[in-house]
């Protein structure tokens, strides 16, 4: 057991730091998700030092990777920072194209996911899937060159800046519903594809848009398959193993802690002081030890990472990261009293960015995959029990 | 960075496992609850002291085996599967390591040779009629007369007390209410005016009230500096607490363990119960926080040994893991229903000592105020 970073590790961390500390401006800081066009720019960025694409082929735009956990301390310095993670481009669509797609395919599209170029948007979710996916019914319908697509999808995060869909449809409609789905890369522009807005809870301002989309007979060329017909639902539950690792670094979380500990260390109610109050600083205290833990979980789950896919640890991680985000976000607005509610102005604490937090940790505790989810699999691949849908099956006596 | 176990690590920990799988069966368990002995097995501490296990930490020039911390609780964490009853962590934890630190050379050179060989078995005096654990609490007092140090006070929860040959005892020779002001003191059982009351305890371990009425030790028996007893207690009781984390948690993964296997045996309403998502949830939350705590606990020794600053980490790794042994004991066994709550039942012996163990070395509030100190009141150390 080595709990400690080694030098290399060290070395490419200061790497990355000196690299946020040089890029990093105000425009870019404040989220994970790359959705503006400075946050673009900044991961494009990184694409030309080879970090978006480590790990992968030099003939398909990759990198060496310089040492397993390189990928982590990347996003776990990006997300301590405020800025985009490598998320779902390289941890869910280079991925899964890399290890499945044809290799017309994988030429075509993971240069161009490394370089950053051309936005993708995850179309799963629909009205009637959402934590149960293999429930999807939007059908695309085989016609031989082309697939035709009618029918729509919703929560589609950066859908109305893409450039691509990594979309999963229905093309078997009389298989059991895992077998009878299929992974699609769609242009944003296939005529018959239409948006409209939908926007998360929150302050104006602060907010983040997500889309439902819709489809009118778009056709999809058969050359936009990936992989094998009707593999699709496997695709995506592999990909999710390792998504949920990749987007959850537990970094931001301790950042946002550190800082609402030192507003309470310095804070001052006409006197009163909170960090005198043996309540508060419990209530800190018992917060601390928790998000102690979560830096426990992620470190597990990367260690794993350097052998396999980390898929119960990434789960913990998810689990435990957005419960906690949750607890917090909760805490710190209770020990202030009515003044956490606020949302901006002269007593606002953080310009009411505690009552944002709290608003926005709900969004972790429901992404890729609920928290419910989470714990299913853990219960499930960790410790054997039986899947909760499926027939009973009596234990041998 | 890696956390897989060494392989010298996983071979501790197996051959651990198999001992404590012969030898501290429930059986076993219930037998030394009920003991008209000490409450432990001399037997067994000498199958301790043959497989080294006593000497872990204790340096290889006093024939110890030289282990460092993260060993040692890989050891212990089996030890706590089984609920192993025994005078182990105030003997070669506690006691072995202050020494090992504050003691002089002669010592040294005296009394860790006899721990190692389990010749000399330590109990350990500190806490008294407080809520907390605070070194300002102490008030036992010890005077000094010529060559001689009169101890006079009363120390509660010295666990083993009867059974132990030799007595740590943490005893006030300065300044009242402070820190500072403490003085060690290795304090023979047998003294004259000393006297041992059982305190029961619901997990019915073996834990004293020692009232010291006019000892009268030799200043021969003092341990590191006068008056800068908790300086020199301090690191080695962060060690203690630390294996006791490793403990608990090796309880509570064992207990946890059996609550799986119930669910995945009962069968109610025609279907495993470990097929509701109800207990699925309860088992799924639990085993996050016994990684959780355990991963904690493993990082904590890694940093002692490192000799870096951990008194938050510690603090935390008690807190955390003492929340998550009594949860998991008391989830875990409304899992097994009625059967549960019924004495025959094995796992109450994990039910009972949950609570206890969130108790001991100091509660949750106490380890909460220490975390507190160390992020609100000092610019925090934080070890990545």
């Amino acid at each position: 057991m080595d709990f400690d970073w080694s030098p290399e590790e060290i070395a490419f961390r200061e790497e990355v730091r000196e690299f946020i500390a040089r890029e990093m401006t105000e425009e870019v800081e404040g989220s994970i998700f790359i959705d503006t066009p400075p946050r673009i720019e900044f991961v494009t960025k990184m694409g030309k030092l080879g970090w978006l694409g480590m790990g992968f082929p030099e003939k398909y735009g990759g990198s060496p990777n310089p040492f397993p956990l390189a990928q982590f301390i990347l996003n776990s310095e990006l997300d301590r920072s405020g800025a985009p993670i490598i998320g779902k481009n390289v941890g869910t669509i280079a991925s899964t194209i890399f290890n499945v797609a044809s290799e017309e395919m994988k030429m075509e599209f993971l240069p161009m996911i490394f370089r950053n170029e051309g936005q993708w948007a995850i179309t799963y979710t629909e009205p009637n899937a959402g934590t149960d996916l293999g429930s999807m019914q939007c059908r695309a319908i085989d016609k031989g060159d082309h697939f035709e697509v009618t029918g729509m999808k919703h929560y589609i995060t950066s859908a109305h800046f893409c450039r691509w869909h990594w979309m999963a449809l229905r093309t078997d409609p009389d298989a059991p519903k895992h077998k009878g789905i299929s992974i699609f890369i769609v242009d944003h522009d296939s005529p018959g594809l239409s948006l409209s807005r939908m926007d998360t809870i929150g302050r104006e301002g602060t907010t983040h848009r997500t889309n439902q989309v819709f489809f009118d007979k778009m056709k999809i060329p058969r050359a936009r398959l990936v992989g094998e017909l009707n593999k699709g639902f496997y695709y995506m539950m592999q990909a999710l193993d390792y998504e949920r690792f990749a987007i959850l670094s537990f970094a931001s979380r301790v950042r946002r802690f550190d800082h609402i500990v030192d507003w309470y260390k310095n804070v001052d109610f006409e006197g009163e002081r909170p960090s005198d109050d043996p309540n508060t600083r419990r209530s800190l205290a018992r917060m601390a030890a928790r998000v102690e833990v979560g830096t426990m979980l992620e470190r597990m789950a990367i260690c794993k990472a350097q052998y396999e896919v980390p898929a119960v640890e990434a789960a913990m991680n998810k689990a435990w990261g957005a419960s906690i985000g949750d607890e917090f976000a909760q805490l710190s607005l209770d020990l202030m009293g009515p003044f956490g509610g606020l949302w901006g102005g002269e007593h606002s604490p953080f310009e009411g960015g505690l009552a944002d937090e709290y608003l926005m940790a709900g969004h972790a505790r429901v992404a890729a995959g609920g928290v419910d989810t989470s714990k299913a699999i853990i219960a499930r691949r960790l410790l054997g029990l039986p899947n909760a849908l499926d027939k009973p099956k009596l234990p041998q006596r | 960075m890696d956390i897989k176990l060494t392989e010298d690590q996983t071979q501790l920990q197996d051959i651990a496992s198999k001992f404590m799988d012969n030898h501290c069966t429930f059986d076993f368990v219930r037998k030394m609850e009920k003991d008209e002995g000490f409450g432990f097995c001399p037997d067994m501490w000498k199958q301790f002291a043959d497989m080294g296990w006593l000497g872990i930490i204790v340096p290889e020039e006093f024939g110890g085996m030289g282990m460092s911390t993260l060993d040692m609780v890989v050891l212990v964490r089996e030890m706590g599967r089984h609920l192993c009853p025994s005078p182990y962590l105030f003997t070669s934890v506690l006691a072995a390591d202050v020494i090992a630190q504050a003691g002089t050379r002669k010592q040294k050179a005296a009394l860790l040779p006899e721990i190692v060989s389990g010749k000399t078995i330590y109990a350990f005096a500190y806490q008294e009629y407080s809520r907390f654990f605070k070194p300002e609490h102490i008030k036992l007092q010890a005077k000094r007369d010529g060559d001689n140090f009169i101890l006079n006070g009363t120390k509660l929860f010295v666990e083993f007390a009867e059974g132990a040959d030799t007595i740590v005892v943490a005893a006030r020779t300065g300044k009242a209410n402070s820190q500072s002001g403490l003085t060690l003191f290795l304090v023979d059982r047998n003294s004259t005016g000393i006297s041992i009351k059982h305190m029961p305890t619901m997990s019915r371990d073996r834990h004293y009230q020692i009232d010291f009425n006019n000892v009268e030790i030799p200043t021969s028996a003092r341990l590191g500096k006068q008056s800068k007893g908790w300086e020199a207690l301090e690191p080695s009781l962060h060690k203690t607490v630390i294996a006791f984390c490793a403990y608990t948690n090796g309880a509570g993964f064992e207990m946890h363990g059996y609550a799986t296997k119930y669910a995945s045996e009962r069968v109610q309403f025609g279907r495993p119960i470990g097929q509701m998502q109800t207990i699925q949830g309860y088992l799924a939350q639990m085993i996050m926080e016994l990684y959780g705590a355990d991963m904690l606990t493993m990082f904590s020794a890694f940093q002692i040994d490192k000799a870096r600053h951990t008194r938050g980490y510690v603090a935390k790794a008690k807190a955390f893991s003492a929340e998550t042994v009594g949860h998991v004991m008391d989830v875990s066994s409304q899992i097994f229903g009625g059967m549960g709550y019924m004495e025959e039942q094995d796992t109450t012996l994990f039910l009972r000592r949950g609570k206890q163990y969130q108790l001991a070395l100091g509660g949750t509030e106490y380890w909460e105020d220490v975390i507190a100190e160390e992020i609100i009141d000092r610019e925090p150390v934080v070890l990545t």
